[in-house]
Order: C-alpha cells, then structure tokens, then sequence
C-alpha cells in the first residue's frame, strides 16, 4: 500500500519535472551599463532584448521554452562587469547580450567562456576577437574596419593633412585612436597630436587650447558622445573653426544636446544610423521598439545588440538544440548572410562580424544626421 | 603667449568653481573638525535643482529668460542650504559627541544617500542644459578667447569669496564663527550660541557650494548625478592645499589649483593631470604640512 502510494508520488513528480523541462524557460542574460555614463546606451540594449524575448515568447517561445531575461547592471566598467558575469552565470544563462563598452565585455569574456556561455557584444577593441574566446561573437565590426574607413575619408576624401587626434583612456576608445592613427599615416596625412582627455572630468578647454596652438586641418575623437559633445562644445567656447570628426561611440542623440549650437556640421563615422537602415528587419524592429517604449533606440548600439540576440535565437532554431557547443559551431560556420537589423550577418571562426559597410554622417540643425561619404550610399 | 593667457582663462574659471565649494569643506572642518564628504553631492544637487527650475520655467525651447535663470540660482541655494541643515540635524548632530571616525562614516553614508537618491529623482543619464541659458557671448582679445560665462564665473566666485572674508572677519556674527571654530567650550561660556553657529555655517557652505553646482551645470552644460565625487576630491584638494579650516586659504587653494590642473594638462599631458595634482599636494604638505595659509598649532603636552 506504501509502496503504492510512493509510486504514484515518485510518477507524479516525475511527469511534472519533465513537463517543466518540455515547457520550462530559457535565460538570456543582459550585460549593460543601464547605470552611469553610458547608461543609455545600457536601457536601450536592455529594452531592445526584453522586446525580442517578448516576441518570441508570443510566437511560442524558443524551442518551446519561454525566454526570461535576466539583466545585470556593470556600469561600464571592468570590475562591475566582472561580477556581472559571475552572477549571471551562477543564475544559468544560456547567452548573454552585451556588454557596451570594450572593457566590460572584455573583463566578462573568460568567465562566460569557462561556463560555456555564449556572449555577443558590441565591443569594438579588435583584441575581443583575438582572445581566443569560442564562446564569444562580435556583432558590430571591430574598430581596425572602422579605422580604415575614417583614414580614407580624412586624408583621401577630405584632404586633410594636419590631423589631431583625440582619445580617452579606455581600451575601445585608445585602441581606436591608435588605430585611426596609424590608418592616417600610411594613407599620406600627418597626426599632429595624439592627445588624451580623462572622460568624464568635463573641461578639456587646457587640451583644445594646446591643440588650437597647433593649428590643425582637423579635429578627430574616439571616445564616447558624453565627451565627444562638450569637446566639440568647448572648441567654440574657445573661438576654433576646426571640423570635428567623432568615432562611432560619438552617434547618440545626447551628442547633439550637450554640444547644441555646435552640433551642426560635425561629422561622425559608423555603420549607417537606425533611420538609414533599409533592410525589412531593421523597419519592423524600429517600429516595434517605438511602439513598446514610446521612443527610437538611442543609437544603433542597440540594434546591434538586438542583431546579438536575434542571431543567438536563430542559431538555435536551426540546430533545435541548446547544447552551447552546437550553437556556437552553427553561428561560426554555417550562419551566412542571416538578415539582421543592421544588415546581412555572417562570423568569421573567431567570431568577428562580417562584412559592414561604415558611412561618413554629418549631423544637421535639427539634430538629424546626413551621409556625406560615400555619397552615393550603398548600405548593404 | 596668447596660449599661455588662454590657459590661465580656462584654469581661472575652474579655479573660481574649486574655491565657491572649497569653502564649504573648509568652514565644517573649521568648526567641527569633520570633513564633510557629502559636500560635493550638495552642490551636484545645487545643479538638478537650477537645472529642474529652468527646464520647467524657460519654455521648451530656446533661451530662458533672465529672471529664470536667476530663479534658478536662488532654488538651488534654498534648497541646498535645507539639505547642509537637514544633514547637519541628522547625519552630524547626533554624533557630535561619539569618537571621530564615526561622523566621517556617517558623511560617506550621507554622500552615498545623496547621490543615490539624485539618480532615482532625476535618472542616471547624463542631463543637458537648454542651450543659452546663459548668454553665449565671447570676446577675443588678441587671440585669448573668453566667453560671456567665464567671466561671470570668475566675478561672481571672487565676488562671492570677498563678501564671505568681510563677513567672517568684519561682524559680530562672523567673530562668533571664529571664536566657536578656536574653541567651542570658550565660545559658549561667553554667551555665543554654539549649535546656531553650526547650523549657519551648514548654510553657508552648501549654499556657496550650490552656486558652484549650478555654474558646473551652466559651464559645460551638462549635469550627472556622480559627478559630485571629482568636484569634491578636487575642491578638498584645494582646502587641504591652502591650509583646511582658512578661509582664505580655501579661495587660495582652489585658484591655484584650477590654474596649476589647466597649465599642466596644457603643456604636461591630461594624463597626468591628476597625478601630478596629487604630486603638487604632497610638496606643499612636505614643506607646509597644515597648507600654504595654515596656522602651525602648538599643541601642549
């Protein structure tokens, strides 16, 4: 009779555990500065998976499972970002979307790959992709391609020679710099300076008035918006006419706000801005987005991020499969050309993205941007 | 040579900024030998609050008007002055007599409420000024540029730190600051009001140190609710360097330090800028341990 009972309890049990794991849910972890400097950047990556999840989830989910989305906020900076990892991986993420800057996503990358977790970031230092980390995939193209481009654009486009380059000390931010650099010097032109701000002290008038000495063709930035809009703010407090050419970190709408009546005629390089996107993807999501959170995304961060997660889910609709191994294996080799957001996505086997074009913008009155090179704009 | 002036402009201006909230950490330690930590984070609040009053006031776009912006000055005064008195009655008060290290604690704790607080009421992101809310009029003479808001920076921080000296040192309740900051036991037993002088001394700080939030905000337009920790390190900096406790000291030391940070991000390197701000504090503490106005304090074993 005991027995009986036992029985029929250990079954029940049993059938409800293996219903949770037919139904059960699947964990996508977020990694983003949702606090601090870059906290903008960090909400938008955050909304844009809580939209994705959302949607999969009404179309029945990930291989049947429900999506939950676990954020955890890393403030930007590598420590935080550490313990984010930690805290993520001991909650049983299956991937992780993020995170922003290049120094959070880096400090994470070994701890997510010791878990076997799948990471895709918009991290742009080139050393991301050359760590070694199987787990980890690159969804914005590294700065060496963006460097190429800036170089072309400011020595051979423009024609400017005498060239002052600017960073911050952060790992994305120095190492654009330095390769932006390098990139004007073997296409002919001249670094004046390559000078350094600290992000965040808010006077950089002791800089530009040192570089105003010089007197350059050009200004170049690769640092973050928040900077990039004061510094190109205080060049006109400081009477200089020089143009103002900003990094991809530069293309927020906060940029235009902090510098105002000097946003106009600055130029900003990056793959091209969510409202030029042309592909049916990108329309659809913007339009979701807008709708959900009554805004635009705050810059095509977070539509990288959202290509991130959208390929993730893609990878394992096509191996019906969460084993991390399969996953990863399908998203370096077999992935080709998957319609994303921000356009067609392939990985090479160090999980660098593929083929983006970046397009010069300059930003207009009202705050909108306008491609100036190349000019007949080919996004794809 | 037109760089060099340059220089010395832009170092003026933050320098002029460094003294207004100086003063503050200088005044609290004075009186009540305590640093008060969460002095940066007042003035950060100095700035949400002009910032709240012109955006609400000035209309959505365009320049607002004068009287707003002035508005906003007195707002931000106000209201920091209520919150350096709500702090001294409730984080300092009721520790005046445990050991030291417990107020410097509760200042922390009190920074930490502050700042934390500022980012749940006005959000974490980075808020930007409305765009001419102060004239954006700029002179060049003879190739040194100086824009219509450094100017009144530079005044009004010289004009404000003059009228503090004669107030301090010219009446009768600025004497009783004096004497309560010498020995409080003493100023009481001649008949001085000593809390009240605490609780005056929590007003004026804060309220200089709102001033210099609300001229940050103005100055690069834009406002973060951490951004109290650097203005704060630096402006203790400077109080340290002209002697903590002296008034005038405080206005020396914040002077010189926004002039030597401009001059040595100018012609050193910006990446050694803090380096080499700490470097200069340490020489002036080895040659003049109490700073470059403090008094050496006998001390009777």
């Amino acid at each position: 009779m005991h027995k009986g009972i036992l029985a029929t309890a250990a079954a029940v049990a049993m059938g409800v555990s293996s219903l949770a794991m037919a139904a059960g849910t699947v964990t996508f972890g977020v990694q983003a500065p949702i606090t601090g400097k870059y906290a903008n950047e960090g909400q938008g990556i955050e909304k844009a998976v809580k939209l994705l999840a959302k949607e999969q989830n009404a179309k029945g989910g990930l291989l049947g499972k429900q999506i939950k989305v676990q954020a955890c906020d890393d403030e930007g900076k590598a420590t935080q970002a550490a313990l984010c990892a930690r805290r993520l991986t001991n909650a049983g993420v299956f991937a992780v979307i993020g995170s922003y800057t290049s120094g959070a996503a880096s400090a994470a990358q070994p701890i997510y790959a010791r878990a076997n977790v799948i990471q895709t970031s918009d991290g742009t230092a080139d050393e991301l992709t050359q760590r070694g980390f199987k787990t980890f995939f690159r969804n914005a193209p590294p700065n060496s391609a963006e460097a190429k481009f800036t170089g072309e654009y400011l020595v051979n486009h423009k024609h400017y020679q005498r060239i002052a380059v600017i960073s911050d000390h952060s790992s994305f931010s120095k190492g654009l710099g330095d390769a932006v650099a390098e990139a004007i010097k073997s296409d002919g032109g001249q670094v004046l300076t390559r000078a350094y701000i600290n992000s965040g002290s808010q006077d950089f008038t002791s800089v530009l008035t040192d570089i105003k000495s010089k007197n350059p063709d050009v200004i170049y930035f690769s640092g973050y918006y928040s900077d990039g809009g004061l510094l190109r703010s205080q060049e006109k407090q400081l009477g200089m006419n020089v143009p103002f050419v900003g990094g991809d970190a530069n293309q927020n709408v906060a940029f235009a706000k902090i510098a105002g009546d000097a946003a106009q005629g600055s130029i900003i390089v990056n793959v091209p801005a969510p409202e030029n996107l042309p592909y049916k993807a990108a329309k659809e999501f913007l339009a979701a987005y807008q709708k959900a959170y009554g805004e635009a995304p705050p810059s095509i961060f977070t539509l990288t991020n959202a290509d991130g997660m959208r390929v993730v889910m893609k990878a394992v609709e096509e191996t019906h499969s969460l084993n991390p191994k399969k996953v990863e294996a399908y998203l370096h080799q077999k992935i080709d050309k998957f319609p994303g957001i921000t356009g067609p996505i392939s990985f090479s086997s160090k999980g660098e993205r593929i083929g983006s074009a970046f397009q010069a913008f300059e930003v207009q009155a009202d705050g909108s941007y306008k491609t100036v090179y190349p000019t007949s704009a080919s996004a794809s | 040579m037109s760089e060099f002036c340059q220089q010395l402009v832009n170092g003026l201006t933050v320098g002029g900024i460094y003294a207004l909230i100086a003063l503050g950490y200088t005044m609290v330690y004075g009186i009540l030998k305590l640093i008060n930590f969460a002095h940066g984070d007042l003035c950060v609040l100095g700035a949400f609050i002009g910032l709240t009053v012109i955006s609400s006031l000035g209309g959505a776009s365009g320049s607002p008007a004068v009287w707003v912006v002035g508005l906003a000055f007195v707002g931000a005064v106000v209201a920091v002055s209520c919150a350096g008195v709500l702090l001294e009655f409730t984080a300092y008060r009721p520790l005046r007599s445990a050991h030291r290290l417990s107020a410097v604690v509760s200042a922390l704790g009190a920074s930490m409420m502050l700042e934390n607080g500022m980012m749940l009421i006005w959000s974490p992101q980075t808020l930007v000024f409305p765009q001419g809310s102060l004239p954006s009029i700029s002179w060049n003479i003879h190739g040194v540029q100086v824009t219509f808001t450094q100017l009144l920076i530079i005044v009004v921080s010289l004009a404000l730190m003059g009228a503090l000296y004669l107030y301090v040192n010219r009446t009768r309740f600025g004497t009783a600051i004096r004497a309560a900051a010498i020995d409080q036991d003493a100023a009481r037993l001649m008949g001085i009001n000593v809390n009240r002088v605490i609780v005056s001394v929590f007003i004026l700080g804060p309220a200089l140190g709102a001033i210099g939030g609300l001229f940050i905000g103005l100055y690069y337009r834009q406002a973060v609710f951490d951004m109290g920790w650097i203005y704060g390190l630096n402006a203790f900096i400077a109080a340290i360097i002209g002697g903590i406790g002296n008034i005038p000291g405080a206005m020396l030391g914040g002077l010189l330090l926004g002039l030597f940070n401009a001059l040595a991000a100018g012609y050193i390197s910006s990446t050694w800028q803090e380096a080499i701000t700490f470097g200069l504090l340490i020489a002036i503490l080895l040659v003049r341990p109490t700073g470059i106005l403090g008094e050496r304090v006998a001390e009777k074993v």
